[in-house]
């Protein structure tokens, strides 16, 4: 992912590009004729030639002196030409010696700044290299200054190689263009790459480390005022350090590593507090100035470089908040990094899912990736594929976890490696390219819990459509290992997969309310087909998966003459059991609520001119089609669904609000109640109420919609009535 | 600016709109070069105006104007639409021959 291979704009000194071949022109003025000429065209008539230039090719011209499509206005500004580099040394406006200690704060807590503007979506060229200092670093004199210079370069490639190796972002969440500048191994930009200005990583660390013992020096020889700024200093210094050795030490993963990443993690946060606390010694940015600090920046430096139709201007995130988002992202990274104690692939879907419902950050989410994959789910997913017969196939760990996942899950016996069992070498070599065939989708999975929440969606249905396939190759599995092991119909394979469609297909349809994307009358069909299948089949799958599994075992335990008989049978999904049949009665209080708000005449239904329900039905269930279970279809809704018609609201309230308190009960008998449990109760509190007051007629007359607050639950509304 | 203009209009308007029209689509696919309000040049070929003068330019590229003149190198923006209230001035390259001439010279041929 070299920047190298990235068009090239030019440089930040905007030193004029290689001479274009000598044009001459001979203008002459056409100004008054021109403006006399236009008169004669009609009002809205478009002077053009039509063969090679329509209305289509005028709506897709950039508007000039539009501050939103024209990036070149912001130049002229009244504001004279920005300085480069040199210029700016030239002209006393940048200090690259003798530079005050509370100065250096400054530029330090605004490159941190920018770093977060760049984070969070902005281009390189308007964010970090703004900084001046980051053209030429190592024409700075200042020791620190240029240590740290030199840092940012390769923390920035760091960051660039994580986000990269995850891919996970989207053009919303990242820009990893470079405009030129060269990320990495020669901090010094410009046209000529020049070997003998490469700074190794264990080099720049060395540089970093050497500064801190300065500064650790000074802060004991020096009076209180100046050695605070001293500290401070330090604490800048040492982060830095430690952030970028911790993210080396995830972007290149090995097992080895993990105590002196968490250490490092743990460092970095001590040291946050540090600079949280001193971010007022710096200098701060004027006010109302675009520049992120009064030396150094130069926000105007690259607008040049920028594509014509680019957006516009950034806006640098305030410096504070800048420094809370670094110490949030090294809390999740800290958290992210429990990822690697996961053993189980199921246990690391749920975290993978649960940390993206954090809504984390680029960075963090693309840490995770690698955290738990190396390389990475992306990397695994792209390079599977189907052997043909007769090669070897690769040996991946990603094989060995999905392995294991089976094996936990439904323990089919032609996974058992004991010579007792039964099982031709055929069954086994099915097995194994089943588990080859199961990388890829199941890579995708990780890979698409890493996206932002609201790119999960779209990337969801495709997975929906891999699995569809999988699925018919676990039956077929299913068929030959059971018939050679002559254990009868045992479909262990297939109840894997099927487990796993099953949270696809729910999450699928779950993000739409996240998303907002259903109106309100279309709520109660999606709520209907949540209750009715997808919650109960994936509570029957669970079933069905601790029956085959103990199974299993008590054939092996049954060879065993039957010693461990006492054994306690544990139920490894109980909890993840209780929790479905909590979504299922909240999806069933919802669909019945909302069926009685319809009879009643509370939500506004489109003009019949304009609807069509089964259009509506078809194309929200359309990606659950091809799969097995297969989809429910309008016309079996309409079946199903015809007698609610004719029932009484209160009827209607009644069951709604049993189906809350039994998901509040459930919720209840869980002792340890995590945030999501504490949410989804009082949800089903606050709805039980509700529909207890709708049953007693309470608002029964009217006709106004009542509302649905998203604000506490994602997925699950409080209804409220107004 | 365009006070003669309107003038010429009201006093015959059915024979300067056919030349007037004729007159630009002559200018068509030519060079144009375009000085805006803040001061910027813009350079490329003209592809189509209206009532308003609201000009379209093709492969056009942005110079800005410094004090020695335009040395500097230009910005590439393709395709681009000066609105007419922000044309300063607007000068035409006579060194490139106008399209009619090709297709003169292709039926000639």
């Amino acid at each position: 992912m070299s920047d190298n291979n990235d068009e090239y704009y030019g440089d930040g000194a905007m030193e004029p590009l290689a001479a274009a071949p000598e044009v001459t022109y001979n203008w002459v003025d056409v100004t008054s004729d021109f403006f006399k000429y236009i008169k004669d065209l009609q009002l809205g008539e478009l002077l053009h030639d039509g063969l090679l230039f329509g209305l289509f090719e005028a709506m897709s011209a950039i508007e000039m002196m539009d501050p939103k499509m024209d990036a070149g206005m912001m130049c002229n500004r009244g504001t004279p030409k920005p300085l480069n580099f040199h210029q700016a040394v030239a002209a006393d406006k940048l200090k690259i010696d003798n530079i005050e200690p509370n100065e250096l704060i400054g530029i330090i807590d605004a490159t941190m700044a920018c770093i977060v503007s760049w984070l969070e979506g902005h281009s390189l060229a308007q964010t970090v290299f703004t900084n001046l200092y980051l053209h030429q670093p190592h024409s700075i004199n200042n020791k620190i200054l240029k240590a740290f210079c030199i840092a940012v370069y390769k923390l920035l490639d760091c960051i660039r190689d994580c986000i990269n190796q995850a891919q996970v972002f989207e053009e919303e969440d990242f820009q990893p263009m470079g405009y030129g500048y060269y990320l990495g191994s020669n901090p010094q930009s410009g046209h000529t790459y020049d070997a003998s200005l490469e700074v190794t990583e264990s080099k720049c660390i060395s540089l970093l480390r050497e500064q801190e013992e300065e500064l650790n020096k000074k802060t004991k020889n020096t009076e209180a005022e100046a050695n605070i700024l001293w500290t401070a200093l330090a604490a800048r210094i040492r982060f830095t350090r430690m952030f970028y050795q911790a993210l080396l030490l995830i972007t290149k993963r090995d097992s080895k590593s993990g105590a002196d990443c968490v250490a490092l993690l743990n460092g970095c946060s001590e040291m946050m507090k540090v600079i949280i606390k001193t971010s007022g010694k710096g200098t701060q940015p004027v006010e109302n100035s675009d520049s992120p600090n009064p030396m150094g920046f130069e926000p105007m430096i690259n607008q040049r470089l920028l594509p014509p139709t680019f957006p516009r201007y950034t806006r640098i995130k305030p410096r504070i908040e800048a420094l809370q988002y670094f110490d949030e992202l090294v809390s999740r990274l800290r958290h992210a990094w429990k990822i690697t104690s996961c053993t189980n692939f199921h246990t690391a879907v749920d975290f993978f899912m649960e940390f993206s419902r954090q809504r984390a950050c680029i960075l963090s989410r693309s840490a995770l990736q690698l955290l738990y994959l190396s390389p990475s789910p992306a990397t695994t997913a792209a390079t599977a594929q189907t052997v043909p017969s007769g090669v070897p196939r690769p040996h991946h760990i990603f094989i060995e976890i999905l392995r294991d996942s089976i094996k936990n899950f439904v323990n089919p016996p032609v996974l058992i490696n004991k010579p007792m069992m039964p099982g031709t070498p055929q069954a086994r070599e099915v097995v194994e390219t089943f588990l080859t065939r199961c990388v890829r989708p199941f890579a995708v999975l990780l890979q698409v819990c890493g996206h932002n929440r609201a790119r999960q969606r779209d990337k969801l249905v495709l997975l929906l459509d891999e699995f569809a396939t999988l699925q018919e190759e676990a039956e077929s599995v299913d068929a030959i290992t059971s018939g050679s092991m002559g254990t009868g119909d045992c479909p262990c394979f297939s109840t894997w997969v099927l487990y796993h469609v099953l949270r696809v297909m729910i999450a699928y349809l779950l993000s739409g309310l996240e998303l907002e994307l259903y109106s309100v009358h279309e709520y109660h069909y999606i709520f209907w087909y949540l209750y009715e299948f997808l919650y109960g089949w994936l509570v029957s799958a669970l079933g069905r998966a601790e029956g085959l599994a103990n199974e299993t075992t008590k054939r092996i335990e049954g060879k065993r003459a039957g010693v461990r008989k006492q054994k306690k049978r544990t139920r490894p999904y109980a909890r993840e059991g209780l929790m479905c049949q909590v979504m299922q009665n909240m999806c069933g209080g919802y669909y019945k609520a909302l069926v009685a708000f319809k009879l009643q005449g509370k939500i506004r239904q489109p003009q019949s001119e304009f609807d069509n329900e089964a259009v509506r039905y078809k194309h929200r269930f359309a990606p659950l089609s091809g799969l097995s279970p297969p989809q429910v279809h309008y016309h079996e809704f309409c079946e199903m669904t015809q007698p609610l018609q004719y029932e009484n609201p209160v009827i209607l309230y009644l069951g709604g609000y049993k189906h809350f308190q039994q998901a509040r009960s459930l919720l209840e008998t869980i002792t340890v109640p995590d945030q999501e449990v504490q949410d989804l109760l009082k949800v089903a509190k606050t709805n039980f109420v509700v529909l207890k007051l709708l049953a007693g007629g309470h608002k029964a007359d009217t006709t106004t919609s009542p509302e649905f607050d998203f604000s506490v639950h994602r997925h699950f509304p409080i209804i409220k009535l107004v | 600016m365009s006070n003669e203009g309107n003038k010429t209009t009201s006093e015959a308007p059915q024979v300067v709109e056919e030349e007037g029209k004729a007159k630009l689509r002559k200018w068509l696919n030519m060079k144009f070069r375009i000085e805006m309000t803040d001061g910027r040049v813009l350079i490329g070929v003209f592809l189509c105006t209206d009532r308003d003068a609201n000009v379209i330019l093709g492969a056009c590229s942005e110079y800005l104007k410094n004090n020695e003149g335009e040395t500097e190198e230009p910005r590439v923006l393709g395709l681009v639409m000066v609105p007419g209230r922000h044309i300063v001035s607007i000068q035409i390259d006579d060194t490139t021959p106008s399209q009619t001439y090709y297709y003169d010279e292709y039926l000639i041929k």
